[in-house]
């Protein structure tokens, strides 16, 4: 696989992941609870910066990591 | 990652700037090691340098410096420029550019046909600009010196500067607009009231004053953070970033819309966001300063390079770059000169001040033949030399070299630190995650009071709402846990130390030498050589019936005149230096494991041990006791009779170094057991352990057997130093787990052992494991103050006394004690370019003393 297509793969787990936690949290707070809205959309918002901080240097190598051993075990086998 | 042979790996020193904390190592590691055709890559932050194992046919070093500059640093290769006569067109600038790139260690070439110039950036660790010169003038052209080419210590030194100047600049315009913010922030309080404008209170101005400081000196951390996260790597700009963003921004918010629940216009924290800028750019720039004065040891060492040479060509004296002189040059060297490289004096006679190179406190005498070393201080007389080793070749340069490797690589201790450092970005991310969702939906309802403020600081918090609560705790998590000093502590304290060292011929070959010289327990002496001067030589003389020791003496050395044995020379030479008249002997036996027979003056002289003695039926009674007692000191006797009678003996033996009692005392002091390893019998062997106090002797092991000795040690689960000659030693000190080269001279490069000490003294031992033992002290402070501080301070940042004070840390109260750790931890390292090592305090008088 490509470089590139490992990028945007990456990109699309990371940004993924991380609005799914701030569609949670916006859920959560909207749903169970009593919270203004700035708290809500401001909370959502800050997890999903946080997020996609701790997600965007994690999920790129540990995916070319998986990538590069799936294609060894595919050309070893 | 290609997998080339390992014969075809080269290693490469690349000078790194622009770094500033242990992300930043990891970033360019990682940039590095993404290359195809890297197999290694380690950066040392405080050294500002990559050291890199890679396949040429694999990896260019352009496509490393691309590396590095895509993730944000810039490489300072030292550069040449000369005026090239003869160049005749595009053919002659493709011959040029073709022959110089060859070269191993140049990154780029530049030929200006307009000018006539060429300009090379190379790296010097690989090639040299005499190098350079040569392959162009061996092209068939004409090479002149422009002399306007910068080493990479000057490139360094300028971009430091510049990033000095930079710093300073962000200094200028944020503290003064921050000053004000914070006035304007807390006018209403004290008497500030009175003194300062109303206007300067409004939440306008004072967004129209932080605005400047966040966008200007804050928009560095902005960028480097976004240039980062592109690449997939996280640095301390990130937390900056986001605790300057966030203070910022929430209060923009409770500026334009104060009902947002924010904590409304009473919760505007600009002098939050603006005193961060302050704070950070001021750690900066103080680290900026203080960073090239750690390795003020190595600037030293490159200022002692000569940059002239007069030599003789022919009957003509010229003055030539000192890098394009020659082997076999003869130089001229007057008094306050530089010698500018390495040779053996023809003729003339002087002092060299070589404490610069060796260490040695007092000037060298020099006359014909004796050794000079390029860089060192002629001080009185004027002499000629021959140039012996030039370039990269001389002792300086391979000092320097082995410095620079020692202070690119890492010790143990701080690949660890570096690593958790690396990981705790994300992990401090996380956990302000974590800190905010706490109290988002729990800390909140549970102890929020409207009494709550801001620590040390009269800001009341009443109007905060649940969101405006959980991001403040949060972000001050973010700033307060910066790991900068982390990334600092062990390289910077490594760097002082391994600098320290050579300021005294004290060469570690990389931070983990002196990591485990700081260690060691046990401390194994090779005998010959080492603790004794390993020449052999007459140490005592007796004689029976009234002839004079002289005689005796002149007896032995014409019995010996012939012999090549050491004991028989040792004889020899102590008759010479006595003055006595040794004949040459008219017949000369030498009798196998006995001794020898010679006739001179119409008599028979017999010279050897008892067991000739006896054969030939010379009585020794009268001489046995004092034999006896001699030979239990460890001395070799040797009787000599004359015309079948005895005459008296003759007691040789290896005379120990001035300075090895003194060192086994020291060592004993410092805690180490001290071992002697020898070839030599065992009653000999003990002898000279009794007379220096050592603990255990390793008698008759052969020298291949060495490295089992120490093998064995280890085995009893401690910490080996092995101290010998680097080269007939060289298995026993690579089996211990520090091997000292004692006594190299100036070939350190043909040395093995972890540490090469310059000058032939067994206290340099000594010296050796007090360095280490300062500089892993220093590692140990420095860690202390970086990750004791974060210990002790994530906790308070995360809202751990708000249940009970109703109290938080404010983001620019974190940022103050974020920089305070750095600084902190800065100066702690400087405090090691005072350190002596004890047993040099005061060696300066007592070499006086003994001269």
């Amino acid at each position: 696989m490509r470089r590139q297509q490992v990028g945007r793969l990456s990109a699309a787990l990371y940004v993924g992941v991380s609005s799914l936690a701030a569609g949670v949290f916006l859920a959560g707070t909207t749903f169970f609870g009593d919270y203004a809205w700035v708290a809500r959309v401001g909370g959502a918002a800050w997890i999903f910066l946080l997020s996609m901080i701790i997600l965007m240097p994690t999920v790129t190598p540990w995916l070319k990591k998986r990538l590069a051993g799936q294609q060894d075990r595919s050309e070893h086998g | 990652m290609a997998e080339g042979k390992a014969e075809d790996r080269q290693q490469v020193t690349i000078p790194v700037a622009g770094m500033s904390c242990a992300a930043c190592v990891n970033k360019v590691e990682k940039a590095l090691k993404g290359l195809t055709g890297v197999e290694e890559a380690t950066v040392n932050l405080a050294a500002s340098k990559a050291g890199v194992s890679f396949d040429p046919a694999a990896c260019s070093l352009a496509d490393m410096e691309r590396a590095i500059k895509d993730v944000g640093y810039e490489v300072p290769w030292s550069t040449v420029e000369v005026l090239v006569l003869g160049m005749m067109g595009t053919h002659c600038e493709q011959n040029i550019t073709k022959a110089v790139s060859a070269l191993p260690g140049v990154a780029s070439v530049r030929v200006n046909l307009g000018t006539d110039s060429v300009s090379v950036e190379y790296s010097d660790a690989l090639t040299s600009a005499a190098q350079i010169k040569n392959t162009i003038r061996a092209l068939g052209y004409q090479v002149e010196d422009k002399g306007q080419g910068e080493d990479a210590l000057d490139r360094e030194r300028r971009l430091r500067q510049r990033e000095i100047r930079r710093q300073f600049v962000n200094l200028l315009i944020a503290w003064p607009l921050g000053a004000l913010v914070m006035l304007g922030t807390f006018r209403d309080y004290w008497v500030l009231s009175d003194i300062l404008p109303a206007f300067l209170a409004e939440k306008l101005v004072l967004w129209a004053l932080t605005t400047p400081i966040v966008l200007g000196p804050g928009r560095q951390f902005f960028v480097n953070s976004l240039n980062g996260l592109r690449r997939g790597v996280t640095d301390m700009n990130l937390l900056y970033a986001t605790g300057i963003g966030a203070a910022y921004l929430i209060a923009v918010i409770n500026t334009f819309w104060p009902d947002a629940g924010f904590g409304g216009e009473k919760a505007t924290f600009y002098e939050a966001a603006a005193l961060l800028v302050a704070f950070i750019v001021l750690g900066r720039y103080l680290e900026a300063v203080t960073r090239g004065r750690t390795s003020e040891a190595i600037r030293k060492l490159m200022r002692l390079q000569p940059k002239r040479a007069r030599v003789l060509r022919g009957d003509e004296e010229m003055e030539i770059p000192a890098d394009e002189v020659e082997v076999g040059d003869i130089c001229l060297v007057r008094p306050g000169d530089s010698i500018p490289v390495d040779g053996i004096v023809l003729d003339g006679y002087s002092a060299v001040d070589e404490a610069m190179v060796t260490g040695e406190s007092l000037p060298v005498e020099k006359r014909a033949g004796d050794e000079v070393i390029g860089g060192t201080i002629n001080k009185t007389g004027a002499f000629r030399f021959r140039a012996t080793r030039v370039g990269k070749d001389t002792a300086l340069s391979q000092i320097i070299k082995l410095v620079e490797e020692a202070q690119t690589g890492k010790a143990p201790i701080q690949a660890l630190a570096d690593k958790v450092a690396g990981h705790f970005i994300l992990a401090v991310h996380a956990l302000a995650l974590a800190v905010f969702l706490f109290w988002f939906f729990v800390g909140f309802d549970l102890w929020f009071s409207p009494d709550s403020r801001l620590m040390l600081t009269p800001y009341q918090l009443e109007d905060l709402g649940v969101f405006g609560l959980a991001l403040l705790i949060s972000v001050t998590v973010l700033i307060i846990s910066c790991p900068c000093a982390v990334g600092l502590a062990t390289p910077s304290a490594m760097m002082a130390g391994t600098g320290k060292g050579a300021e005294y011929g004290i060469l570690f070959k990389g931070p983990d030498a002196v990591e485990a010289t700081a260690k060691v327990q046990v401390v194994v002496f090779d005998k010959t050589g080492t603790l004794t001067k390993g020449e052999p030589s007459v140490t005592d003389v007796a004689a029976l019936d009234g002839r004079g020791e002289a005689e005796v003496l002149r007896l032995a050395a014409i019995a010996e005149k012939n012999s090549e044995h050491p004991l028989g020379e040792a004889i020899v030479r102590g008759a010479r230096q006595r003055g006595l008249d040794i004949a040459t002997p008219d017949s000369f036996q030498a009798i196998t494991g006995q001794g020898v027979q010679v006739q001179s003056d119409g008599q028979t002289v017999l010279l050897g041990n008892r067991k000739l003695m006896a054969e030939r039926d010379i009585p020794l009674d009268s001489l046995l006791p004092e034999a006896e007692r001699l030979e239990t000191e460890g001395k070799t006797v040797m009787f000599v009779a004359a015309g079948g009678q005895p005459l008296g003996m003759v007691a040789v033996a290896d005379t120990l170094k001035e300075t090895s009692a003194q060192a086994v005392k020291e060592l004993h002091r410092l805690g180490s057991e001290v071992v002697m390893l020898t070839g030599d019998n065992r009653r000999t062997a003990e002898a000279i352990a009794r007379q220096l106090g050592i603990d255990r002797v390793l008698a008759e092991v052969l020298p291949e057997d060495k490295a089992q000795e120490v093998r064995e040690l280890q085995a009893e689960g401690k910490v080996v130093a092995m101290v010998g000659d680097g080269i007939n030693d060289a298995p026993a000190l690579a089996q211990a787990d520090v091997g000292m080269a004692i006594g190299s001279g100036t070939d350190v490069a043909k040395e093995t052992g972890h540490v090469i000490l310059i000058r032939d003294d067994v206290l340099d031992v000594i010296a050796a494991i007090q360095v280490g033992r300062a500089t892993m002290r220093l590692v140990r402070q420095n860690l202390f103050w970086a990750f004791g501080y974060n210990t002790a301070a994530i906790p308070l940042g995360a809202g751990i006394l708000y249940p009970f004070l109703a109290q938080v840390v404010s983001p620019e109260l974190a940022a103050l004690l974020m920089a305070t750790s750095s600084l902190s931890v800065t100066m702690n390292t400087l405090r090691m370019r005072g350190y002596k090592p004890r047993i040099k305090r005061g060696s300066g008088q007592r070499r006086e003393a003994r001269s």
